[in-house]
């Protein structure tokens, strides 16, 4: 992988992720599920793994950080934002600014090419088009994609397609990393590579927040949470 | 964000170009309509305009159309004689008109009379003589035709008329083409025409020339007042048609405005489909940081370049249309009914757009409210 660092990345701002009594019940038939209960927690620097069974609410918990979902209770606080006090507008500028996200599957936007792809956030953000271009190519080179620029996702394969998302995600030099199951459509060959990519930001101080099925997996992140049936605990 | 908008229509190139299609029929369809009454108009503000009588008298107005009844005592024209000192009034012409009709509009005519010893320039002063001659005093069954109604009724020098079971004419002159609609009259002498319609001593109306016609208003007040009749200026004519035709333009406006609204669904329907497809798309660029708006603006840009591009090639297609309508009239009545015009061309620009706008407000109201968390999907 190529050793190329643009200037965006060294430059890390680290900010603090922290919930307060942060809980999601669904209504459901005449009941509720309670998704996540009231969960506090300051995420430290470097990489936080969260493991549980399926429908343990791991992605209910992801979907709070990151402000796609309203909490039934409690708060995301990054620095000093509550994230869901902001308008929808508002937390929308705040993931440009501070987050970056890679899903299971990757998400491109279809029509666009993978250096487009990645200019996207940058676009979004009103950098110019030279200075955008630039950090597209140097962040896909990161991933070690240069003889990829102009090709469309459909005519990448899955890890290098998720590659892709991963400089998405770091391109506007985010504090705060989220991704859930980023491996799990891959083969272990591709997994290790995405995971090799996302450990990588952990160790220049950023906030990786990492959910996954996988034990293995697990293991290289530098803090664990575990979630049981709604309840999340501190490991180790 | 242009990129974006282009290439999310250019997805689905079949489905995209049949809405385009849709459109562009619209469009062009509206231009179609709309453009005819821009024609006649302009034909009337360009032809009629500069010809005709300063003043018309007739017994009840432009209510009964273009060619009025024969039923005004000749004897008005005495009258009006008695205040022609007084008024500026030059010159006082008896005119009996009739609208010789068939199923084939082309072999429509109006049959105008007038004193063969004023002769047809008494009213029509442009019209000039292309075979043949002029009427002069004296005449009598006889004809001068329009260069259109010759042609269309197959009438050249001696050619024999007929005008009805009792009357025939004969034709003496053929005028050359002076481009106005008085190329489909044919011209007689008063008398022979009030013979064959039974209207002796009777006229459809006086045309009255004064030598000041600014003063047209004035004298024409005045008739009507002292004679107890209509009496009508060129303007009053202009304004009448005018009227006339923006009752009408209504009128096709409203027929165009249903194709319009269909394509207007197709639009929507389109960029509905195209919303729903990108769900996970759309929920996408909104977790990256994508506003609402800036959702709600991409959904809106297809649907006005959607639009944009129907209304453009709408335009073409009309100006097609219009040049078909205009081989027909020019072949019927010798002037162009249809003309693009620049406030045409605008019109159909701005309406292919505010169809965009609207077609498009529904599907980016929706594309923009989009939960993240259902879009992205639960995997
Ligand atoms: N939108 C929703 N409406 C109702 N219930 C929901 C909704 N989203 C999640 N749930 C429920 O909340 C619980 C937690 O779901 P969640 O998606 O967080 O699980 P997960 O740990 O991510 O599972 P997996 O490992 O399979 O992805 C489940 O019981 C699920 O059915
Ligand atoms: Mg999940």
């Amino acid at each position: 992988m190529s050793a190329v660092s643009p200037s965006a990345l060294l430059v890390t701002s680290s900010i603090q992720l922290q919930t307060e009594a942060l809980s999601r019940t669904y209504p459901s038939g005449d009941g509720q599920i309670t998704a996540l209960r009231p969960f506090s927690h300051t995420f430290a620097a470097g990489m936080t793994s969260v493991v549980g069974p399926s429908g343990s609410g791991k992605s209910t918990l992801l979907n709070l950080l990151a402000g796609f979902d309203t909490p039934s209770s409690g708060a995301v606080r990054v620095g000093d934002t509550d994230i869901h006090s902001l308008s929808e507008a508002g937390r929308a500028d705040f993931r440009l600014k501070h987050y970056g996200f890679v899903f299971q599957s990757h998400n491109l936007v279809a029509i666009l090419s993978a250096q487009e792809n990645v200019e996207f956030p940058l676009m979004l953000a009103g950098v110019p088009p030279r200075e955008r271009r630039e950090r597209a190519r140097a962040l896909l080179s990161q991933v070690g994609l240069e003889g990829r620029t102009h090709h469309l996702p459909s005519h990448l394969s899955g890890g290098e397609a998720q590659r892709v998302a991963i400089a998405r995600a770091l391109v506007g030099n985010p504090a705060v990393l989220l991704a859930d199951e980023p491996t799990g459509n891959l083969d272990t060959r591709s997994g290790e590579i995405i995971l090799e990519l996302l450990t990588r930001p952990a160790r220049e101080g950023k906030t990786v927040v990492l959910i996954t099925h996988d034990a293995d997996v697990a293991a290289l992140a530098d803090h664990h949470l575990r979630v049981r049936d709604g309840e999340v605990t501190v490991e180790r | 964000m242009w990129i974006l908008a282009r290439r999310g229509l250019t997805r689905r190139p079949i489905r995209t170009l049949l809405t385009t299609l849709g459109i562009v029929v619209a469009v062009a369809s509206m231009v179609i309509f709309l453009s005819l009454g821009e024609g006649i108009r302009k034909v009337f503000n360009d032809e009629l305009g500069g010809i005709g009588p300063d003043v018309q008298v007739s017994l009840s107005g432009f209510t009964q159309g273009f060619a009025p009844q024969p039923n005004l005592p000749q004897s008005t024209v005495g009258d009006i004689e008695k205040l022609a000192p007084e008024l500026g009034i030059t010159r006082v012409t008896p005119v009996i008109m009739s609208v010789r009709g068939s199923l084939d509009p082309s072999q429509s005519a109006v049959l105008y009379g007038l004193p063969a010893e004023q002769g047809i320039n008494a009213v029509f002063s442009n019209v000039a003589i292309a075979q043949g001659r002029l009427l002069r005093a004296g005449d009598s069954g006889v004809a001068v035709v329009g260069a259109k109604a010759s042609t269309n009724l197959k009438l050249s020098l001696g050619s024999t008329l007929r005008l009805n079971r009792r009357s025939a004419v004969k034709v003496v002159g053929i005028l050359a083409k002076s481009g106005g609609l008085n190329d489909s009259f044919i011209f007689m002498p008063l008398v022979t025409m009030q013979a064959a319609e039974g209207a002796q001593n009777r006229v459809s109306m006086v045309a009255v020339k004064l030598d000041d016609p600014k003063a047209a208003r004035r004298v024409a007040d005045q008739l009507a007042k002292t004679l107890n009749l209509e009496a009508q200026t060129q303007g009053d004519f202009l304004s009448f048609a005018d009227r006339a035709l923006k009752i009408s333009d209504a009128v096709r406006f409203g027929i165009s405005l249903i194709s319009l609204i269909v394509g207007g669904l197709a639009v929507t329907n389109t960029v509905m489909m195209g919303v729903f497809e990108r769900t996970r798309e759309f929920g996408t660029l909104r977790a990256i940081g994508a506003r609402p708006g800036f959702v709600r603006e991409l959904v809106l840009t297809e649907s006005l370049l959607l639009s944009l591009v129907g209304g453009v090639g709408g335009l073409l297609l009309g100006l097609v249309g219009i040049w078909g309508v205009n081989l027909y009239t020019q072949n019927l009545a010798g002037f162009d009914a249809a003309a693009l015009t620049p406030r045409l061309t605008l019109l159909a620009l701005v309406i292919s757009l505010l169809l965009g706008l609207i077609a498009g407000l529904l599907p980016a109201r929706s594309a923009s409210r989009l939960s993240i968390n259902e879009a992205l999907g639960r995997v």
